[in-house]
Order: structure tokens, then C-alpha cells, then sequence
């Protein structure tokens, strides 16, 4: 009985973890009816005595009745019994929640059919707890299935599992090993057990003592481990959650410097855009009031469902204050730029955005703190710096081409990173062949990019849809053959791969739009997060295409390219070129090789100084094993600090009566202050010696003391009425009415201490100094204290329980 | 040193007579000052001692030579088993002349009382000290006769194993404050003992050193000596140990815990100091403590005497602080 409910309390206790993934409660009471249904099958298998392998089957069962009840119960028989109809339908509502599941991003509406499959998964653990703990009784085991449990919020969300939860879910499991070792011990009569507190607690409380002390420290250890499992990882920084479980992101990298935690880009693009109420995220003013994309990630990787980031490196010639950043990747001189200064201010209420939102191409940028460019995206991030409330500016230079311009590369051959243009062989033929067809009467790579644009904005007929189509291999197909609705995502997606078959290199870029513009500066809000895809042309680098439909209709701030704008015919759109190009692109021109230069300038720099090269991505990490080793020592010192803290206040308060001017009268005027000084004598002497490994017996009187160290260690007259001395003010500080004129003690602790480390080993002094027993001792003294008050708060909470049976 | 203290005038005069004392008693005794100072201390304690020993290593020379170095009335009784309880108490004998019945003292009306050999008098006989050394006073015929003080029992037995002896009972044993073994003297002191008392009794050569008055200041200034509540709760926990104890299928008695403080006062007074340590409780622990305790069975089984296992006690008892550590 116990064990059954404790195993469905443990069930439902892990159901809290799911909290996050849900926008609404109606799930969390379904669920808690699911785990009532089972707990309820258990106690009916229970008392029905059956064989442990039919259990779950009724559990099973009165899972499916419950949920006929719970969801179709207008088709079922009495509401209850499942018919034909339920079953279909029930069937039926399982398809649409899951794919309800697929279609939307974490938290997810509890609409019926996600409420269907959580419930139902829900009854499925506690089925399973509920076979391990109560059937088989392997109550441990049952921690698996709850594992289960706590893992899916744990590979979905980008956040770590909150702690009040995973604290509840915690306590629902000892509270069910509890249960089993109390049925346990329940099973072979009373334990014989003596608990740990020393003052007698009087008659024992009638049949509240079997297994006592053992659920008492079960529960201490219980108890410890959950504090050290929340507490433990907030301390070491190094273990941040976060970056065991991002999606989408790196995993190709060698593996070499410092890793960083990237949540899933897509993940909190498609959170970002569903927020009822739009944040801004940053602000910015720029050098011509033309608002911009500002590029976050760039995306190279395709896996044939979606795109995900190889992990950028950032070398520290990188660095965003070692001046210019690397050349951005197939900017030819030859292409008009544009340069421009921007300003940017992050919102205080950024988390965890370790990338700086830029428009590309970035050339320069001033900023606080150690961040780093990657030489082939231009990614600006840090390992150690967060975005939140940043302020930096950056020069970009823009290309400025021209449709002409583009035109004329023709058929060059893209010169970059085959990953540009890798596609998996299992990409669905059908899109292979609406890649061929779309552009097969393309002139060149330009215009291949233009009418894929083209069909995603205007000729496929696509429309702007902020419901996803998931990430399965067919979504892909799915939004460009049959659905044509989505979101940004998957038109930028889409437009990459299609690109990338069509042997123009592609790359998605996530980032914000340029917003709108108040007050005087442009204001990007979480509502202005975008995706779009960044096309390569050989002498012009990359440029970003725009598929997703703008306006009321689509993302409200996006703006198409001019570049990328379908020509009529071919007009003398080159007007654009000398209109932008002429005001502010004139000395772009000999400012490049001055760039490229300095760059070399820094790379021989750094190829001169070859040690800090070769060790410039190790350092870090040894700089992280230097600094954790240091933290360790620091840690492990602490035990010698607090003995030298108490070591030096008791020398000090000796100290104090030697500066008082002496006098019988002052002596006895004064008792709290004499004590003070001869305990503190004491006190060092007791614990000089446990840190000599010649403990005190405690039941060895100050002058015994005193007697057998004399003998022991034939201490000279002179340390031997020293430590006489001590004892003997100790003594009558301690035992004596009136404890008579005191002298210093400053001295003869010396000498004592000073005779007693010649007899013990080096080892055992140095031990003293570094690594004093006495403090661990006084630390140990600390934990019994605070097991002590364990022990009280049981105490009351037994009286209680006693006076609740009483009455 | 840095410690100077000034003991009080009073302890100084104490101190000095009891070592007159101990030195007289130590004239007759040759090398067993433990016992002479324990002896020392049960008197001035206001208690009774226990002599206990094989036959002949001077028990009955102990007491008589306590006794003839005070100044004061000595009654001696020696046990036999015929011995009846009036014979110790006195008795009420009819007077032909006053027509009236008389009450006839008997030797417990003196300031020391040796009874000698006291284990092999019945129990019935035994027990007519009760009323005496507690509470100092003896009724007879419903008649309350108060006992002088100062007034003390120095009683003699042979170890109960030996023939012809009946075993005191716990009532009488928790009565005496401490029981002493005077143990087999060393060879020097036996041929000391050989080459100066081998013709005369030394008992004889003994003079009075103190007055009864004299004794009964000692005693007032050792009630004076003080016990600090760190002290007093040791003693305490000293005696409950021996009731916890799994050795022990009787504990010490409440009374003995209140002999047990006394004792360490003149413990501590006859150091020449005026206020208790633990170490007076240590040091008198098994002689005050011990002869009230029965082992358990399985104690007897493996041999271990109560004085073992009090002595046990002492090393795990832990001495009282005041510091909070």
C-alpha cells in the first residue's frame, strides 16, 4: 500500500520536470488523474494478489479506461467502457498531439492531443515505476524510468532543469526507496538500532522506534545529496548544464580550446517570434540611418533535416581589440563597398547570448571584454563574456554590387569551404528535381539565386505561417512540394539547400532584422529575430538573400536585397552603384590592402613569438587546469587559514593581559575577561596538540594533562613548568572560586609548543601548519551540530506524530 | 610560575595538622601513605572507612593508630559472631535504687569507633551501625541518644572469601564512604618494620596530636571548600556511568555521589587547596565508589572487579569544561 502510492508520488513528482515544455495546466491535472488511475490499478493488483508480470497489464488498462474517460468519453460506453468509436478517436487524437509535438517548439500549447500523449506517457513511467518498485521490488531501479522522465525537458530546452523541480522529483524518489526499506525492515520485525543522539530521550514513544535511526539517516543521506546535487553544480562554473545538451550546434569542431554553450539557434528563434509580448533586444544607431540585418549565427551544416553550426574558433590574434578582423571570404577589391559605422546597445535582460549581433560584414568592432572573431563566418562570440547589456560599435564594410556586377562572375567557380555546398545523398529526389527545374533557365549562379527567391516570395505561392512543420527528414519536402507555409526558418532553410543544388555555396544566418526606428534609433525586438539565407559569390563573398515574405503577411521588418531584386530586363540598375558608392565607398579601395597589411603585420607577430602561438589554444585550458588547481588549494587551505585566524585572535586576546597592567584587584574585577584569555590558552594547547596526533583523552584533567606530556615526552624543567603553569591557570579558571591573578601565558605556550614540536615528526608539523586536524575537527563538531538539529527537528515531529495517534 | 594564589589561613592550619597526624600514624605504618591519606580524608569528610584485607597486614594497627593520634574517646569492638546489637548500642538495665531503667552506653558512644573484624558478627548485629553512622545518633527502647562529633567508624574485615565471615550487606557497605585494601607492604618497608618495631608495639610510643576541637575546625574548614558546578555535575556523571554500566548489576547510590563531593573536598583540602578538581574525583573514585557495586554476572564471569570497571569509567568519562569545544 505504502510502496504503491510512494511509486505513483515519485511518478508524478518527476511529471513536475515537464513543467517548462508546457504553456498551459491542463496537462498537469490530466496526468495527476493518470497517476491516480494507475496508483489505483497497483493497490487493486496488490489486494488482489496478482502475479507481478499481470499487474502492469491492469495498469495498462485502467490507463486506457481512464483516458477513454478523460478524452472520449462522449463515444464511449457510459462514459467509461471504450468502444469502437473511443478507440478510433483516441487513436485518432494521438496522431494530431503527436504531430501537435511536431509542429511546435517548447512551450508547446496543452492542446487535447499534446494533453492525450503527455497523460498517457505520464501513466506509462508510473506503470513502469510502479512494476520495478512495488512488483519486483527494486526500488532503485525504479529510479530509470523517472530518469527517462527528467531527460526529456533536459534535451528539449536550452535552460537547465529548474531546481525547485528537480528537488521535488528528488524527494518523490527517496520518498519512495524510503517507502521500500521501511517495508523492508517492516517485513523482518524491529530493527535494532540505536540512535546517535547522547541525551536520553527519555521512555521511548510506543512503536514509533523500529527503524528509527536507520530512516533517519537514510533521509540525512537523502537529504545531502539532493542539497549537493543543486548546490554542486552552481559552484563549479565549468559544469554549466547548458552544454551537455545543445541541438543543432557544433559537434564537428576538433575538439581543441574553450568550448562554448550555444542553445539551439532555431530553438529560441521560433520562442522568440511566439512571445506575446515583444522585448526589445537591442538597440542601434548607424553612420546613414539605414537599418540593417544583424547576423548572429551563421549556420554551414546541412544533415538533410536542418542546419546547424560548426563550432566557430576564435584564435586569440583574433580578438576583437587586436584591431581589424580577418578579411571577410571572397570580398574582392574590385566589388564597391560601403562603410559604415553602427552603434549598438544589448538589452540588460539578454541571457546567455555569448555572440555579438552584427551586420555583416564586420570589420572592426570596439568592445569590452576578450571576444573573437571566427576567420571563416565572422561569428564575433566569447567563452567567458556574456552580450547582456553590452554597448560596442563596428565599421562594416558592405558590399554594394550590383545585379551587373553579379552577373558578370558567371560560372566562376566558388572558391570556399566544400561544407558550403555539401547536401545529404538521402535529400528527397523531388527536390533535387524543384531545384533542376526552377532554375533551368538560369543564366548564371546570380540569376539562379534570384528566381529561387523569386519563387519563394512571389511565383511558389508560399505563405507565412509561424506553425512548423518539425525538423523530419520529409518537413523539408513537405514545405516545398505540398504545405508552402512556414516561417523564416524554413524559408531560409529551404532557399540554402536549394541553392546549394543548384552549386551556389549557402549558409543560413540567424540574427534580428533591423527593426524599426524610435526616437531616433533603431529599436530590434524579439519579434524582429530572422533567419535568412547568405549566398556566395566568388569576388563579392557572401551576400544575404531574403525569401520570406515581408510585411503584415510575413515578418513584418524584413526587406529584400536591392541585389537581389528580379530586373525586368537588364536596365542600367548600375545608377544604384555611383548613387551609394560615390558619397562614402571612395577610400575603401586603398584602406583594403592597408587591412590586409596590418593583419599580416599580426600574423608575423604572432609567428615570431612561435611559443605563444603553438600554446595559444591550449592555454586557456591550461590556464582553466592552472586556475582549478589554484581554486583546489585555495579550498584545501581553508582548514590552515581558519586555524591561523583563531590561532592569531587567541594570542591576541593572550596578549590582552599581558598589556593590562597587572594587579590582583584588576584580576578579580574583571572574571570574564581573565577566563577569556586562559580558555583561549587552553584552547590552543588543545588543539595544538591533536594537530601534533597527542590528542587530549577527554577525560584528562588539565593538570593529568600537564603530568603525563611532562613524563611522555621529558620535557625540560622549563616547558614542563610552562605547560604546569598553563594547567594550573587553566585549573582554577576552570574549578576554582576565585581564580586568583593570572600572569601571561604568551610565553609559556611558546615554550611548550616549541619543546613539543622537537619530538614530533616533520611530516606531522608540516601537517599541523597546512592541513590542521584540529580545524577538520572543529568543522566535523560543526556537522554534528547541524545533525543534532536534524535530530531535534525529528524528535518534534515524532512527539507530534505520538500526540496525533494519542489524541 | 604564573600562577599565584593566596590560600586561605585556615587550610594553612589544616594542612600543617594533618600532616602531624599523618606523620604519627605513619610512625606506626610503614610505607602505605595512600591509605594513611585516604584515611585522613574520610575523617575529615565526616565518613566512616572500610579496612579491607587478608588477615595481617595491619588493618586493626591502621585504625587503632588513627584513633591514638587524635586527642579524643576510642571505643574499639571487636566482632565476633556471637556479638548482639546492644552490645554495641548499649542497653537499658534496670536500676534497683531509682526503681528505674537506666540507659548503659554502649562502645559506640566515643568519637572513633574501631570495630574490628566487622564481617564476622551476624548481619543482624551488623546492621545495628546503620542507625549510628548515618545519621549519628542511636535509639534504644524508643530513646534518640545523640553522637559527639566528630564521629567516625574505622571497621576492619578480611576479603569474604575467607571462613567464618558473613558479607556485609549493601545497606551497611554504602554506609562507609571509602573502602581502602592496605595491600602486602614493600621489603624495605617490611625490614624497616622488622628492625624498629621488633620488640615493642610502636602503638605504645604513640602521643596524641590533635584535639577533638582541633579535628572538628579541620572538618569545618574543609565544608568550605569549594565545589564548582563543572565539578559537581562530573561527580554526577561519574556515579550514573556506574548505573549504565553493562558490568554492573548495581549502580552507586545518590548518597554515594554526596560522600564522593565530601571526600574530594578534604581530598582537595588536604592538598592545600580550597577549591575541587576533577582529579580529586578521579583520585577517589574507586576507594569511594567501588565497594558499593555488584558486578554483573557476566563482569563475574570474566573476572573483572568493580574497581576495574570504576577505573574504566574514570578513562571514559570526559572531564567537564567550560569551554564550548
Amino acid at each position: 500500500m505504502r510502496l504503491t502510492i510512494a511509486s505513483g508520488a515519485a511518478a508524478f513528482t518527476a511529471a513536475f520536470l515537464l513543467s517548462p515544455l508546457f504553456g498551459g495546466g491542463n496537462w498537469f491535472w490530466t496526468s495527476l488523474g493518470a497517476v491516480l488511475a494507475v496508483m489505483g490499478a497497483g493497490l487493486l493488483s496488490s489486494r488482489l494478489a496478482l502475479p507481478a508480470w499481470a499487474a502492469p497489464l491492469v495498469g495498462l488498462a485502467v490507463t486506457w479506461i481512464y483516458l477513454t474517460f478523460a478524452f472520449t468519453s462522449d463515444k464511449a460506453w457510459a462514459l467509461l467502457v471504450p468502444t469502437k468509436e473511443s478507440v478510433v478517436e483516441l487513436v485518432r487524437l494521438l496522431g494530431v498531439g503527436w504531430a501537435d509535438i511536431q509542429r511546435y517548439a517548447a512551450p508547446v500549447p496543452d492542446t487535447e492531443g499534446i494533453t492525450l500523449l503527455t497523460a498517457s506517457g505520464v501513466a506509462l513511467i508510473a506503470i513502469v515505476v510502479d512494476l520495478f518498485a512495488v512488483r519486483l521490488r527494486r526500488a532503485a531501479l525504479a529510479g530509470l524510468p523517472l530518469l527517462a522522465l527528467a531527460m526529456v525537458p533536459a534535451t528539449i530546452l536550452p535552460d537547465p532543469i529548474s531546481w525547485p523541480a528537480f528537488i521535488l522529483a528528488a524527494l518523490g524518489f527517496i520518498g519512495l526507496l524510503v517507502a521500500d526499506g521501511h517495508e523492508r525492515v517492516g517485513r523482518w520485525g524491529r530493527a535494532v538500532l540505536v540512535r546517535r543522539t547522547r541525551v536520553p530521550a527519555g521512555p521511548p514513544a510506543a512503536g514509533s522506534m523500529p527503524a528509527n535511526g536507520l530512516r533517519l539517516s537514510g533521509k540525512r543521506i537523502g537529504f545531502a545529496a539532493i542539497a549537493m546535487a543543486v548546490l554542486l553544480p552552481a559552484l563549479l562554473p565549468a559544469m554549466e548544464p547548458v552544454s551537455f545538451f545543445t541541438f543543432g550546434v557544433g559537434g564537428t569542431g576538433a575538439g581543441r580550446g574553450n568550448s562554448i554553450s550555444i542553445p539551439n539557434p532555431i530553438a529560441n528563434l521560433k520562442g522568440q517570434l511566439e512571445l506575446p509580448e515583444p522585448q526589445e533586444v537591442l538597440s542601434y544607431t548607424n553612420s546613414d540611418n539605414i537599418p540593417r540585418y544583424l547576423r548572429i549565427y551563421a549556420l554551414d551544416t546541412f544533415d538533410g533535416q536542418q542546419f546547424g553550426m560548426t563550432e566557430p574558433k576564435g584564435a586569440p590574434q583574433n580578438r576583437t581589440d587586436n584591431g581589424p578582423l580577418p578579411e571577410p571570404t571572397g570580398l574582392g577589391a574590385g566589388t564597391p563597398k560601403k562603410n559604415v559605422v553602427t552603434d549598438i546597445r544589448i538589452s540588460d535582460q539578454i541571457e546567455r547570448l555569448a555572440f555579438l549581433p552584427l551586420p555583416y560584414p564586420p570589420r572592426q568592432i570596439q568592445v569590452d571584454g576578450d571576444w573573437r572573431a571566427d576567420v571563416d563566418t565572422l561569428m564575433v562570440f566569447s567563452t567567458r563574456e556574456e552580450a547582456a547589456g553590452l554597448e560596442y560599435q563596428v565599421q562594416t564594410s558592405e558590399p554594394q554590387p550590383t545585379a551587373d556586377l553579379l552577373d558578370s562572375i558567371g560560372d566562376r567557380e566558388p572558391n570556399v569551404d566544400p561544407r558550403y555546398l555539401e547536401v545529404p545523398d538521402s535529400l528527397s529526389p523531388e527536390v533535387r528535381q524543384l531545384a533542376a527545374d526552377l532554375t533551368a533557365e538560369a543564366g548564371s549562379r546570380y540569376e539562379a539565386a534570384v528566381t529561387l527567391q523569386r519563387f519563394f516570395t512571389t511565383d511558389g505561392g508560399f505563405t507565412y505561417n509561424l506553425r512548423t512543420q518539425g525538423h523530419s527528414a520529409s518537413a523539408l519536402r513537405d514545405f516545398l512540394l505540398r504545405d508552402r507555409a512556414g516561417y523564416c526558418e524554413q524559408f531560409a532553410a529551404s532557399m540554402a539547400v536549394l541553392a546549394r543544388l543548384v552549386g551556389i555555396p549557402s549558409r543560413v544566418a540567424i540574427g534580428y532584422t533591423g527593426g524599426v526606428q524610435l526616437a531616433g534609433r533603431w529599436s530590434v525586438g524579439t519579434n524582429d529575430s530572422h533567419s535568412w539565407p547568405e549566398l556566395y559569390f566568388e569576388g563579392v563573398g557572401w551576400l544575404p538573400f531574403e525569401p520570406t515574405p515581408a510585411g503584415a503577411a510575413g515578418q513584418g521588418s524584413a526587406r529584400v536585397p536591392e541585389y537581389s531584386q528580379p530586373r525586368p530586363e537588364a536596365t542600367a540598375v548600375a545608377t544604384a552603384a555611383p548613387t551609394s558608392g560615390a558619397s562614402s565607398v571612395a577610400d575603401d579601395t586603398p584602406q583594403d590592402p592597408q587591412a590586409r597589411r596590418n593583419i599580416r603585420e599580426l600574423e608575423a607577430e604572432g609567428q615570431a613569438a612561435a611559443g605563444t602561438v603553438d600554446v595559444d589554444e591550449s592555454m586557456p585550458l591550461i590556464g582553466m587546469i592552472g586556475i582549478g588547481a589554484a581554486a583546489l588549494a585555495l579550498v584545501l587551505l581553508i582548514p590552515a587559514a581558519i586555524r591561523l585566524v583563531t590561532r592569531t585572535r587567541r594570542v591576541r586576546s593572550l596578549g590582552r593581559d599581558d598589556a593590562e597592567p597587572s594587579g590582583d584587584r584588576a584580576a578579580t574585577a574583571s572574571p570574564g575577561r581573565q577566563p577569556s584569555a586562559v580558555v583561549a590558552a587552553w584552547a590552543e594547547l588543545d588543539d595544538l596538540l591533536y594537530d601534533y596526533g597527542i590528542a587530549r583523552v577527554p577525560s584528562e584533567s588539565p593538570r593529568a594533562l600537564a603530568r603525563r606530556l611532562a613524563e611522555q615526552y621529558e620535557l625540560e624543567d622549563d616547558p614542563a613548568a610552562a605547560l604546569a603553569s598553563i594547567a594550573a591557570a587553566v585549573e582554577r579558571v576552570l574549578y576554582a572560586r576565585n581564580p586568583g591573578r593570572i600572569g601571561p601565558m604568551r610565553q609559556d605556550l611558546r615554550t611548550v609548543r616549541k619543546a613539543l614540536a622537537a619530538w614530533v615528526p616533520r611530516g606531522r608539523r608540516v601537517r599541523a601548519v597546512l592541513l590542521p586536524p584540529s580545524t577538520l575537527r572543529r568543522l566535523r563538531g560543526f556537522g554534528e551540530r547541524l545533525l543534532d538539529g536534524f535530530d531535534l527537528l525529528e524528535t518534534i515531529r515524532l512527539r507530534w506524530t505520538a500526540a496525533q495517534k494519542g489524541s | 610560575m604564573a600562577v599565584t594564589h593566596d590560600v586561605p589561613p585556615q587550610l594553612d592550619e589544616l594542612v600543617s595538622t594533618a600532616h602531624r597526624i599523618r606523620t604519627a600514624i605513619e610512625s606506626v605504618i610503614e610505607g602505605k601513605s595512600d591509605a594513611v591519606r585516604l584515611t585522613l580524608t574520610v575523617l575529615l569528610s565526616e565518613g566512616h572507612l572500610l579496612i579491607e584485607d587478608v588477615p595481617g597486614v595491619g588493618k586493626t594497627m591502621l585504625a587503632k593508630a588513627l584513633a591514638r593520634s587524635i586527642d579524643c574517646p576510642v571505643r574499639r569492638v571487636q566482632f565476633t559472631p556471637d556479638l548482639l546489637p546492644s552490645d554495641i548500642t548499649g542497653v537499658s538495665a534496670y536500676n534497683q535504687q531509682t526503681r528505674e531503667f537506666e540507659f548503659k552506653p554502649g562502645p559506640i558512644f566515643a568519637n572513633i569507633v574501631v570495630g574490628d573484624e566487622i564481617n564476622r558478627a551476624s548481619p543482624k548485629t551488623q546492621s545495628a551501625l546503620l542507625e549510628c553512622m548515618e545519621e549519628h545518633q542511636v535509639t534504644v527502647d524508643g530513646d534518640t541518644y545523640r553522637l559527639d562529633a566528630p564521629f567516625m567508624v574505622i571497621a576492619t574485615q578480611n576479603p569474604i572469601e575467607m571462613e567464618g565471615t558473613y558479607p556485609l550487606p549493601e545497606a551497611q557497605r554504602d554506609r562507609f564512604t571509602a573502602r581502602v585494601a592496605m595491600g602486602y607492604p614493600e621489603p624495605t618497608a617490611e625490614l624497616e618494620m622488622l628492625d624498629v618495631h621488633g620488640g615493642t608495639s610502636p602503638l605504645d610510643e604513640l602521643e596524641p596530636v590533635a584535639t577533638t576541637a582541633e579535628v572538628r575546625a579541620l572538618i569545618e574548614a574543609v565544608r568550605g571548600v569549594y565545589v564548582s558546578q563543572a565539578v559537581k555535575k562530573y561527580a554526577i556523571d561519574l556515579v550514573v556511568a556506574t548505573r549504565h554500566s553493562p558490568d554492573l548489576r548495581l549502580g552507586a547510590s545518590p548518597r554515594s555521589t554526596l560522600q564522593l563531593v565530601r571526600a574530594a573536598r578534604a581530598h582537595a583540602a588536604l592538598a592545600g587547596r580550597d577549591y575541587v578538581i576533577p582529579d580529586d574525583l578521579q583520585d577517589l573514585a574507586i576507594p569511594v565508589l567501588a565497594h558499593r557495586l555488584l558486578p554483573s554476572v557476566e563482569a563475574q564471569g570474566q573476572r573483572r572487579l568493580p574497581e576495574h570497571v570504576v577505573s574504566e569509567l574514570v578513562r571514559r568519562v570526559p572531564v567537564p569544561e567550560t569551554r564550548a569545544s
